[in-house]
């Protein structure tokens, strides 16, 4: 009776994925989608638990690329874990002076072309919001967290996030048109096997 | 109004009227056009220039707005924001600012705050405001907006920093300088002025101005109260010189103040173009009313001075100078007036001409008649009376016989003659101003001015020497002759009149003397003032009745029976008494009055005559016509009217005409006598035997009766001759197949003389004297005419 009122109430209230993943094994995924306030999906945010009680979950970063095309940063947002090189390849035929001012990672890549010798590691929490110099309109965020598990939704505002153990943790999500000093949306995460969670998120989707 | 009574006048004026009203209603119509569309002009000018000016902030703005992006966009100034190096942020705003001509930029930070500014204690206006515009830029790349800081208006921009994404915002502020207004004011040649109103909202102050000092100072006062004014037209007086003014408003400040820009237009500067059109229009006026007034004066005086001519040339043409013509060479109606009025001066001048010949001039001998001579004479008088001692004379002749060559030989033989006598006569004058003339009939005048008594005399002998010679016409000759009557001014009279009426008197003495020429004396005029008063006389006894009908017996000598009676008239004078025939009969024949006595005779003798006839006695009453009667054409039927009065027929009476009164104008004579037969009257000739009258004459006329004249009866019983002449005349008259009746028997032997003779009847005093009717009546009762047998056979001749 009491799991039935509690499918109950998770169907109603969200809960229904937590519960799901609590019926899980302990090395799960948990699907979190991604609303905005009109209930579309919002793709491109960054979701990201955090496990509840601040442990630190060591984990060696990989490098991550995010390429300079048709004057663009690609991709537009990128979620990594602190300690994590980046490599910014131009693959444009012109030359791109990337920086970034925010406090997290504060950087400068001279006027280049190709690929720059060695990558920027982004050693601080916090979002990091990279320019170029002379291409007013190209702009990148990098969400530099201190998790392993995150991800960035995709077409459907929808992201898997692997490998948590079951437990607590803080559900956390970012979206870049967000205010630079506004902080993630965040909410707890029971983590009972494979999962599945929804957040909501005070912005307008941008469609891609 | 003043009354035009010249035809001129009267076209200037209408011209010179209609021209005003025309022009005066087409300068109104413009005036009012070009006002409507001056102001008209003037608010489309300030709506533009509203736009333009708006147009101009909005540029200067967007100036500004490009300057401070360019700042914003400095990669060194985004590096020290990006940094929080406020040190150098705020340098760099300064050090920027001043370059793009802000006088203030201030750094906001994403968060709202200020972080950075140039101004030392910012404005809380200024604060608030920038803080504003920053919200209303949003997302956007950058606003910009006036705004009132201090007394001042300042156009505020506000950019973001993007580093990409924005992170902060610069806001600088300019203030509205004179370059913005004196750019207006090039463009749009509107005056502009920006215009702020003081804390508290009382009065304006003046911020920058294409006025002058002066002036921007009164339109503040004109402007009025700030809070009165928040836009739409408006007009206002500055200086003197009218504007219209388009109030602007730029920003209005949260603690009341309010900035408005006023763009004004100079009414007098839009209507100036149009004031010089005007005066182009009124000199254009004034020149058009002046050409009409000249032109109508000329076209007026082309039609009014020939009317003034032709008026002058009418008023000499009715003072009867037709001397002078007019001619007007123009094809128009007034050039045809012109011709008309010539030919009509023309045909009066010959007319008048042609009359006055008629008048003045004798057709017959071409000589002036009687009225031009009696002007002459009086023209010839007047000379003479201005020279002391001067004279004049005229001789008046009258041809002897001239009567009787006229009936002889025809009226046109005797015109010849006239026309012949008048040569001669004029080829006798001896003085060069001396004129012929003929008065009438074969009476002919010569005026001799300036001659006296002696040259009057030798000219009249002259006439007479040449009318001795006879005179040869057609075959024919002809002797002449003539009575000359002289008279003289001054010696004989001073009027022309007078002198001619005793010309005339002179040549009646002439000729009754038959000596030749006599010179009028005043003793002649005694008798003809005598005459004078006897005819009035006359007239006057006509009139009172003083007349008395006599009536004679006449008789049948066979039966003794009385058949008739020879009616006379006796004058009875209320002063004279009784008055014979004798004394006034041949004078009353002489004066014509004789014909009013004559229808006196007939009328009296009518009306006895019906009134006998109504009593059953027929008695046949005799009438005497004189001369003058047989003259008279109207007599014949003034008789008939009598008797037609008095119902009788011609044939009760007798008509006795004398032998010498036909001879006098035997042509007429005859006309008349038988005009007066035909009517039915009975013709007697009286006193047979004293005249010259030829039997193949009398034989021709229609008489009925002969009366031997008395001379022969009266002494026929002692007188052989005289007798035989009696018993001729009686057997003469029977042979012509006339009665004989014999006057004057006085005796008894006489009476049986006559019967014995066969005379058929007698009158005389044997018989009956003259007596009144009355008496005649009884007398007729009494009468017993003597035994015929006893005598008759005692008398033997």
């Amino acid at each position: 009776m009491q799991l039935k009122n509690m499918i109950r109430k998770g169907i109603r209230g969200g809960l229904l994925p937590v519960l799901l993943a609590l019926a899980t094994a302990a090395q799960a995924a948990v699907s979190v989608q991604v609303l905005d306030t009109t209930g579309q999906p919002v793709p491109n945010a960054v979701v990201y638990a955090e496990p509840a009680g601040g442990a630190v979950l060591a984990k060696t970063p990989r490098q991550v690329e995010i390429e300079q095309k048709s004057k663009t940063f690609i991709p537009l947002v990128t979620v990594v874990q602190t300690g994590t090189p980046i490599l910014f390849p131009n693959h444009d035929n012109v030359r791109h002076h990337v920086y970034s001012f925010s406090p997290a990672k504060t950087f400068e890549l001279k006027l280049y072309s190709g690929v720059p010798g060695s990558p920027v590691v982004f050693d601080k929490a916090g979002t990091v919001v990279l320019g170029c110099n002379i291409h007013d309109e190209m702009v990148a965020y990098v969400q530099v967290v201190n998790t392993p598990f995150f991800g960035v939704t995709d077409r459907s505002g929808s992201v898997k996030l692997e490998g948590l153990g079951n437990g607590k943790y803080t559900l956390k999500a970012w979206y870049f048109t967000m205010g630079p000093n506004e902080a993630a949306v965040e909410q707890p995460l029971q983590v009972q096997g494979e999962g599945r969670a929804s957040i909501k998120l005070n912005v307008k989707a941008v469609p891609l | 109004m003043v009354r035009l009574y010249r035809l001129e006048s009267k076209i200037v004026a209408l011209f010179i009227t209609l021209l005003v009203v025309v022009q005066l209603a087409g300068f109104v119509a413009i005036r009012t056009a070009i006002d409507r569309n001056a102001r008209a002009s003037i608010s489309e000018e300030l709506a533009v220039g509203e736009r333009v000016f708006v147009r101009q902030l909005d540029q200067n703005a967007q100036k500004l707005t490009q300057g401070a992006r360019l700042l914003a966009s400095d990669f060194g100034f985004r590096q020290a924001i990006g940094t929080d190096d406020r040190e150098t942020i705020a340098s760099v705003l300064s050090n920027h600012g001043a370059r793009i001509g802000a006088s203030m930029a201030m750094l906001i930070g994403s968060d709202g705050l200020i972080r950075a500014s140039t101004l030392e204690y910012p404005d809380t206006d200024l604060q608030r405001s920038s803080l504003e515009l920053v919200r209303k830029a949003g997302n956007g790349n950058g606003a910009s907006e006036n705004a009132v800081v201090g007394d001042r208006l300042f156009q505020i921009v506000a950019v973001p920093i993007k580093a990409p994404v924005t992170i902060a915002w610069v806001v600088m502020g300019f203030p509205i300088d004179h370059q913005l207004v004196n750019d207006m004011r090039e463009l749009s040649s509107l005056q502009v002025s920006i215009l702020v109103s003081q804390r508290g909202g009382a009065a304006w102050s003046a911020d920058v101005s294409t006025l002058a000092a002066p002036a921007a100072s009164m339109l503040l006062k004109e402007v009025g109260q700030p809070a009165m004014r928040s836009g739409g037209l408006v007009d206002l007086q500055i200086d003197g010189n009218q504007y219209r003014a388009r109030l602007l408003p730029l920003a209005q400040a949260s603690n009341g103040q309010q900035a408005v820009a006023v763009l004004q237009r100079s009414v007098s500067e839009a209507v100036a173009p149009y004031q010089r059109l005007q005066l182009i229009l009124l000199s254009i006026t004034v020149l058009g009313v002046l050409g009409a007034a000249v032109a109508s004066a000329v076209l007026a005086r082309r039609i009014t001075s020939p009317l003034r001519d032709l008026a002058d040339v009418a008023k000499r043409l009715g003072e009867g100078d037709y001397s002078e013509g007019l001619f007007i060479r123009r094809q128009d109606e007034i050039g045809r007036l012109g011709n008309a009025f010539e030919t009509m001066r023309l045909e009066i001048a010959s007319r008048e001409l042609k009359i006055s010949r008629l008048a003045y001039q004798d057709q017959l001998t071409g000589l002036p008649n009687r009225v031009q001579f009696a002007d002459l004479l009086r023209d010839a008088i007047a000379e003479a009376a201005r020279t002391p001692g001067a004279s004049c004379y005229i001789l008046m002749m009258d041809l002897d016989r001239f009567q009787q060559v006229n009936d002889v030989l025809g009226h046109s033989f005797g015109d010849d003659l006239l026309r012949e006598v008048a040569q001669r006569l004029s080829a006798q004058l001896l003085h060069p101003g001396a004129k012929l003339s003929r008065l009438g009939g074969d009476e002919f005048a010569i005026l001799l001015p300036g001659v006296d008594q002696d040259g009057a005399v030798e000219q009249a002998l002259q006439i007479l020497r040449a009318l001795e010679q006879p005179l040869s016409l057609h075959q024919q000759t002809v002797d002449l002759g003539a009575g000359i009557g002289i008279s003289g001014y001054p010696t004989h009279g001073q009027s022309s009149d007078v002198l001619l009426s005793h010309a005339e008197v002179a040549m009646y003495i002439a000729k009754r003397k038959g000596s030749g020429l006599v010179i009028y004396d005043p003793a002649i005029d005694q008798s003809s003032q005598e005459s004078l008063s006897l005819l009035s006389e006359l007239r006057r006894a006509l009139e009172r009745d003083e007349f008395i009908l006599y009536l004679q017996p006449k008789l049948a000598l066979g039966s003794g029976q009385v058949v008739g009676a020879e009616a006379l008239v006796r004058w009875i004078h209320p002063e004279k008494g009784f008055i014979g025939p004798d004394n006034f009969i041949p004078f009353a024949e002489t004066t014509g009055f004789i014909r009013m006595l004559t229808l006196w005779m007939m009328e009296q003798v009518a009306r006895l005559s019906e009134q006998l006839q109504q009593q059953g006695v027929q008695l046949k009453f005799s009438v005497n016509l004189s001369t003058r009667d047989l003259l008279d054409q109207e007599l014949p039927s003034a008789f008939a009217a009598i008797l037609q009065r008095h119902r009788l027929q011609p044939a009760a009476l007798c008509l006795e005409i004398t032998e010498s009164a036909i001879m006098d104008d035997p042509a007429r004579a005859q006309n008349t006598l038988e005009r007066l037969s035909n009517m039915g009257f009975a013709l007697s000739i009286d006193d047979f035997g004293t005249g010259y009258s030829s039997l193949a004459y009398l034989k021709r006329l229609p008489v009925d009766e002969l009366k031997i004249d008395k001379s022969f009866v009266m002494k026929m019983a002692q007188d052989q001759d005289d007798a035989k002449i009696v018993r001729s005349t009686v057997d003469l008259g029977h042979n012509l197949g006339l009665r004989v009746v014999a006057e004057g028997v006085e005796s008894e032997e006489v009476w049986f003389l006559l019967r014995q003779m066969g005379c058929d009847q007698g009158q005389g005093y044997f018989m009956g004297k003259p007596m009144p009717v009355q008496r005649f009546l009884e007398w007729r009762e009494q009468w017993r005419a003597p035994d015929m047998l006893d005598q008759s056979e005692n008398v033997a001749v």
